[in-house]
């Protein structure tokens, strides 16, 4: 059983991303849980989604210490959710920077992008892959496929699903153009951690 | 998701009438009918409140027709005034009473346990702890209901309303939906005590068959065995499972309770006898735990029955597996055993979520505060009453503008209460269309009738924008495709015989703060009523969305563009205000605010 926790700013798509990997879990077989906190105007707001795949799972949610994986769709979130990493879980980290309000409201500029990644880094050390979702994610057509981007560059580590299972789930989720450039999307976040396997 | 499948059983049991009042976490039950339910031979629309929506259910149930209700928790409490009737005059055709309980809470105004709704109306109550259950369960209680000739109440939690897994779906049963309705005033007129009286008779005859009903339809179940009992329900069953089975022993048994209300004794008796020891493990009240150790006196079954009461588990919040774990292990005696270390946990700034780029109430809000201040009152002299909504957010920094936020409808009528009671200065209530709609226009007949001095402000953004963009009864069609006829909120108003009406465009700034200073001085009932849609729903529908850039050079990094909108799409970085592109919708609030004219159009996008 693998627990999965991504970890977005509302509006990232980190709900579709959840429900994409449920349905691929399904489709492969396994059985799949996810719970998380959606409707209020969670545009712009934390939300995590828990994502559960194994032979049997029961619970929607799991606590702190318990996360095998965590995907990051921003920087502030995902470091928020480090607390939620087991001590041999991996943290794949969208490199993106969308700061809270609250922070920008701060008078002293105490975070920025290259602080935040810092603090990642230094928690972290090895258990950390920071991606440059955003530009995979444009180059497949689209900076809202970022998510997508994150499925490649997870599954390339973890080998949970099937390509085509992949392929079927993105589509079944995301029909029509929007599908299209995820499957790329997912494709490039794939090459991307071959290519950072290769060279490490 | 638990909401999906809520929706397949109900089709798949035949239902004909479907009605609800969007709120979380209920709300995907009707929009799942609405993406997935085209053609069907099935009424599905919003309804203007749960008091109205469970009326319209019960009418179709009256009539042999299954229906089902579907709210929030707070939404039971408005309809609990025609759901106490209903279990004296019961149901012909199967009637389910979907109530969402939200623990946490996550977005909920109370951790309300609607399970006591249950004693307090003597309606069967029942649950389940999956989505495939949920979906099995929903399509079970019709024929519960039907066997009783009562509604039977659904009751979930947020876990079970959102949780996604995998569901292996059923036939759809096919049934002749035709209605009617016999004539039978002892059942139907509740004017008459006698009849009332012998009503709650025939209620208290039906409410000792539930057991045996829910039993024969596989409700509640043991599993494992020994002395020592877990009895849990609903989602804590599933947390129970998951730590019971990371212990690897076979030595502990436990009793899943599904049918909530009433209890089922017969087999908490039996199931208990042989225990030694028992612990509750339940989300929110100690409510099974009190009907166990009721039971645990009245049958003499000499077990020690602990829960929550007893400290095991917390009052408040929800549950979860680690806690649950931690309790079930202290209970057991058994060690903790190596626990995974998280990761540190850095401070960081908090992200609650924010009125969204654009969002008109933004502009509603901070023009309300500077046309206050532009009269010549100082803010903290003129309490603004707030509403339930997406503008509820204005309360956070930057623009904290609402003082209260209480329930549907209350804005209006607090506002009135604090005027009667002689505050002296201006007094504002601040509504939203919907609701507006559902709860506000009572409140509104109460305070022109009595002649209060107050401003109204409502906030028209022409849909239920907070629980997902449902309609409101302004649309002309439904999300069904049923043609309807729009009504007008200012003619509403008007019909009232309020003294001053005024309509404005948020978006028209200037002229929002002018009106408001205008308004607010003048004596009588004065609604001011903003109009301009959501604007993630208008940007959805323009071609194209013109974006705004930050001139560097000009940029000072003064922040009043932030600290003045709090716009999600806008921070500080460097010294420098930036916009994220992706997230602007274009509206120009923060070039409005900003000294230095940095702020500028850069055309659509």
């Amino acid at each position: 059983m693998f627990n999965i926790l991504i970890s977005s700013v509302g509006g990232q798509g980190g709900l579709t991303l959840s429900r994409i990997m449920a349905v691929a879990a399904v489709r492969q077989g396994l059985s799949a849980r996810t719970g998380e906190t959606l409707g209020m105007a969670q545009r712009f707001g934390s939300v995590l989604s828990f994502v559960r795949v194994g032979e049997d799972v029961q619970s929607p949610i799991f606590g702190p210490g318990e996360a095998d994986y965590i995907i990051g769709l921003e920087l502030f979130e995902t470091v928020r959710a480090t607390r939620y990493l087991r001590d041999t879980g991996v943290v794949f980290a969208a490199d993106e920077y969308k700061p809270p309000v609250s922070a920008s409201l701060s008078p002293k500029p105490a975070w920025g992008r290259e602080n935040v990644l810092r603090s990642l880094r230094e928690t972290l050390g090895e258990k950390l892959l920071v991606v440059p979702a955003r530009d995979l994610a444009l180059r497949a057509g689209s900076a809202r496929a970022i998510n997508v981007v994150m499925l490649g560059v997870f599954n390339a580590h973890a080998r949970l699903f099937a390509d085509d299972v992949v392929y079927e789930a993105i589509k079944s989720v995301l029909p029509g153009r929007a599908g299209e450039v995820s499957v790329k999307a997912y494709e490039l976040g794939k090459a991307f951690y071959a290519e950072r396997a290769k060279s490490a | 998701m638990g909401n999906e499948a809520i929706a397949r059983g109900a089709w798949e049991a035949g239902v004909r009438v479907v009605t609800g009042y969007p709120g979380t976490p209920s709300s995907e039950v009707i929009m799942t009918f609405h993406e997935e339910g085209r053609g069907l031979p099935i009424y599905v629309e919003w309804a203007v409140n749960e008091r109205v929506a469970f009326e319209i259910a019960y009418g179709a149930a009256i009539g042999g027709v299954r229906a089902l209700v579907t709210m929030k928790a707070p939404g039971l409490n408005v309809a609990s005034d025609p759901v106490l009737s209903a279990a004296y005059s019961g149901v012909e055709g199967g009637l389910v009473i979907l109530v969402a309980d939200d623990p946490g809470p996550h977005t909920t105004q109370t951790e309300q346990d609607s399970r006591w709704y249950a004693k307090l109306s003597k309606l069967p109550m029942f649950t389940a702890s999956t989505p495939q259950e949920a979906k099995d369960t929903v399509k079970r209680l019709f024929r519960v209901s039907e066997e009783l000739k009562l509604p039977v109440i659904f009751r979930t939690t947020t876990r079970l309303n959102h949780a996604v897994g995998d569901v292996v779906l059923g036939e759809v049963e096919e049934r002749d939906a035709r209605p009617s309705f016999k004539k039978d005033p002892p059942r139907f007129v509740r004017a008459g005590m006698k009849w009332n009286l012998e009503r709650h008779a025939w209620l208290n005859g039906v409410l000792r068959r539930v057991e045996e009903v829910a039993s024969s339809l596989g409700f509640n179940k043991v599993e494992g065995s020994g002395e020592y009992c877990v009895v849990t329900e609903g989602v804590a069953y599933n947390y129970v499972y998951e730590a019971l089975r990371g212990l690897g022993e076979a030595r502990v048994k436990v009793l899943r309770v599904d049918q909530l209300y009433p209890v089922p004794s017969k087999f908490l008796a039996e199931n208990l006898s042989s225990c030694r020891r028992v612990i509750v493990v339940e989300e929110l009240d100690p409510y099974l735990e009190a009907e166990v150790k009721k039971l645990a006196y009245e049958e003499r079954l000499g077990a020690e029955v602990m829960g929550k009461e007893e400290g095991l588990l917390p009052l408040e919040g929800e549950l979860n597996p680690s806690l649950v774990k931690g309790a079930l292990y202290r209970w057991l005696g058994v060690p903790q055993g190596q626990e995974s270390t998280p990761a540190a946990d850095v401070r960081l700034p908090e992200r609650p979520p924010p009125l969204c780029p654009g969002c008109p109430h933004a502009f509603s809000y901070i023009a309300l505060k500077l046309g206050i201040a532009r009269a010549g009152y100082k803010l903290s002299e003129v309490p603004v009453f707030g509403d339930i909504g997406c503008y509820a957010l204005s309360v956070n920094r930057p623009i904290e503008a609402i003082w209260t936020e209480h329930s549907m409808g209350a804005s209006i009528s607090m506002a009135m209460g604090l005027k009667v009671a002689g505050y002296d200065k201006p007094v504002v209530a601040t509504i939203g269309d919907s609701t507006f709609f559902h709860a506000g226009i009572p409140s509104l007949i109460e305070a022109v009738h009595k002649r209060v001095d107050m401003l109204v402000l409502i906030l028209d953004n022409r849909v239920v924008a907070m629980t997902g963009h449902q309609s409101t009864p302004s649309w002309e069609v439904t999300e069904s495709g049923r043609q309807a006829r729009g009504i007008d909120i200012v003619e509403v108003v008007k019909s009232i015989g309020v003294d001053e009406v005024a309509v404005v465009d948020p978006y028209d700034f200037n002229k929002m703060v002018e009106t408001v200073a205008s308004m607010i001085k003048r004596p009588g009932v004065k609604v001011l009523v903003a109009q301009h849609p959501c604007r993630l729903m208008e940007v959805r529908q323009l071609k194209t969305v013109k974006k705004y850039r930050v001139i560097e050079d000009k940029c000072t990094g003064c922040r009043a563009c932030v600290n003045v909108t709090g716009c999600p799409a806008l921070y500080i970085e460097d010294g420098k205000a930036k916009i994220v592109e992706d997230d602007c919708t274009g509206c120009g609030l923060c070039a409005r605010f900003c000294p230095y004219k940095a702020i500028v159009e850069v055309g659509g996008a």
